[in-house]
């Protein structure tokens, strides 16, 4: 039943937010589109540029943005190997049952840190001549390398690594909670079917899981798009451009090389970056939601 | 026959146990080492045995640290980000919360005709990338004359947890009955009485969930801190980040570690002392019911 009477207040309330997304959101996003059309340097110039598509052309030329869009890709398959590892002990936690909570507070905890903490930990350990390539050789592995930052080849794999650990145990709560939701009578029809754990899990339990899946990849590819500050904590974006990410390419521009207009013409595609990401999942979600009507009706 | 299945069992659930032993130990030695390096001399760090015990005790990384750490030209310690990281807090959690929360509860128990289109709106801009939005605020910002204070940094943070927040608040009041509502209406309540007595007094869990996922976001932010923060409003964060990336001739590593772990110390410790919310917030903050 709705409630009217007062009208004017609710909407009273609803002022502040509106203006922001209006100013603050909407408005920006106009605002830096416009912008990337511009030969702004340091400062903002609302000018439209003689070459309008200038930014974007020199976007498409600059190696440094392919190498942050390269590296977009190798930190989603690091992800993605996070999602399946994660799964995998989200599938052993569940099945031991016992200590959950003792892992979950184990898994967790990186979370809480920032990226920033993150990335100084993992650089230390990374140290060749003190982390733990040095402990590796003490122990006896003469040729162990662990220095993996310092080489652009292996420097993508350092940061994978650290991001893996900053975040399994996201995908471990995740996928915990949805292991959870399945019914437990489907371990013993199973059983008593005679079908064997793999099979379980590999047709039945993951398919039922496909929506947890489906957030944890579009979570994942939105964190992707993002980093940053990890980047910073512990390259800066070395050796080279060799760790560059968009977020990365976009500051850089923007800071370093003041050039306001190159900034927004790569924050603009990379807008539509996370548009193609998140459309299919707008799309799905309103197509399940209609379907679930659907059911019901 | 039934001693053998158990004994297969058993042998299976100890490599699931090892397993797990094994992947709890990837995610916390690290913590382990960074603890023991802030407590060791730069003596025996430079023996290299990271999982080594300290020989000598020593808190001495940790005071430098908090008083003395340089970050690029300035050497007075981490301490001053971390009363700059409060004064960031504080305010942008009390204006986040305040604006999400009323906003929340208009579009979720009022008639709103264009509460749907507003929600949807909000959800698009949850995830839109910061950085997209980044130079207009940094103008918009600085013409309000806040550009470089903390009252700036923590402006931009309650502005960009906006949708986030009003859509968590959202969900949770569109379970309170209407009917209560309704019959609080009949009693002459208005909008604003029924919000403060009624509503407010029954929102406890999603303020704590909502207030913890704040104080981690803002706390451990680098990116909005060094933006908007300027030279003269670094949250701890950006010190710490500056700290590491100019440092020149010896690093001393163990005080390094001690700051990263000042830094880590106010999240880890809202973590150990309110996982349940914690866990709640983060995974709420990134589907959105």
């Amino acid at each position: 039943m709705p409630i009217r009477r007062t009208k004017l207040a609710p909407l009273v309330a609803l002022t502040p937010a509106v203006l922001i997304t209006a100013v603050a959101f909407v408005g920006a996003i106009v605002w830096t589109v416009y912008l990337s059309f511009t030969d702004s340097r340091i400062f903002p110039k609302y000018a439209i540029a003689a070459n309008w598509s200038r930014q974007y052309e020199r976007l498409l030329y600059d190696k440094a943005w392919a190498g942050a869009l390269g590296n977009v890709l190798t930190l989603s398959a690091g992800g993605a190997l996070a999602i399946a590892f994660g799964f995998v002990v989200a599938a052993l936690v569940e099945r031991e049952s016992r200590r959950e909570s003792w892992f979950r507070t184990i898994f967790l905890y990186p979370l809480a840190l920032s990226f920033i903490v993150t990335g100084i930990v993992w650089r230390w350990m990374f140290n060749p001549d003190l982390g733990a390539e040095r402990l590796l050789r003490q122990w006896g592995f003469a040729h162990a390398t662990f220095n993996w930052l310092a080489d652009p080849r292996t420097a993508m794999y350092g940061i994978i690594l650290a991001s893996i650990w900053h975040s399994v145990g996201f995908y471990i709560a995740l996928l915990l909670a949805g292991l959870k939701s399945i019914d437990k009578e489907l371990w013993h029809v199973a059983r008593i079917d005679g079908v064997g754990v793999w099979r379980l899990y590999v047709e039945v339990i993951i398919p039922m899981l496909r929506w947890t899946f489906l957030t944890c990849g579009i979570l994942l590819s939105l964190g992707v798009v993002k980093a940053y500050d990890i980047v910073v904590a512990m390259t800066n974006g070395g050796p080279g451009t060799a760790t560059w990410t968009p977020a990365y390419f976009v500051l850089n521009a923007y800071a370093t090389r003041g050039n306001v207009s190159y900034a927004c013409a790569a924050a603009v595609v990379m807008l539509g970056m996370t548009a193609v990401v998140f459309l299919p999942l707008v799309l799905t979600t309103t197509w399940q939601l209609k379907r679930n009507t659907a059911r019901k009706a | 026959m039934t001693r053998r299945r158990k004994r297969r069992l058993r042998a299976s659930s100890v490599a699931v146990w090892a397993f797990l032993l094994m992947c709890a130990a990837f995610i916390a030695l690290p913590l382990y080492v960074v603890v023991l390096t802030s407590f060791k001399t730069m003596d025996q760090i430079a023996l290299g045995e990271i999982f080594s015990w300290p020989t000598t005790w020593t808190v001495a990384p940790w005071r430098e640290a908090w008083s003395e750490l340089c970050a690029g030209m300035t050497c007075k310690g981490i301490r001053i980000g971390f009363s700059t990281s409060f004064k960031i807090l504080l305010p942008s959690l009390g204006l986040s919360i305040g604006i999400s929360a009323l906003t929340g509860y208009a579009l979720a128990l009022w008639n709103v005709r264009w509460a749907g289109t507003f929600l949807f709106v909000l959800f698009l801009c949850a995830f839109v990338p910061f950085q997209i939005v980044m130079i207009p605020l940094v103008v918009l910002v600085a013409q309000l004359g806040v550009y470089g204070t903390v009252w700036g940094t923590a402006l931009v943070h309650a502005v960009l947890s906006m949708p986030l927040l009003t859509l968590m608040f959202r969900n949770f009041y569109k379970n309170i009955p209407r009917e209560l509502i309704h019959a609080a209406l009949l009693d002459s309540g208005s909008f604003w009485r029924i919000f403060w007595e009624i509503v407010l007094p029954m929102s406890k869990n999603i303020l704590i969930v909502v207030a913890i996922l704040m104080v981690t976001t803002v706390w451990n932010d680098f990116i909005v801190g060094l933006t908007f923060g300027g030279i003269s409003a670094q949250p701890m964060t950006v010190i710490l980040a500056n700290t590491v990336l100019s440092q020149f001739g010896e690093v001393k590593y163990n005080v390094t570690m001690a700051a990263a772990l000042l830094t880590a110390i106010p999240p880890l410790v809202v973590y150990f002392a309110l996982g349940k919310f914690f866990v709640q917030g983060i995974t709420s903050g990134a589907i959105k019911g």
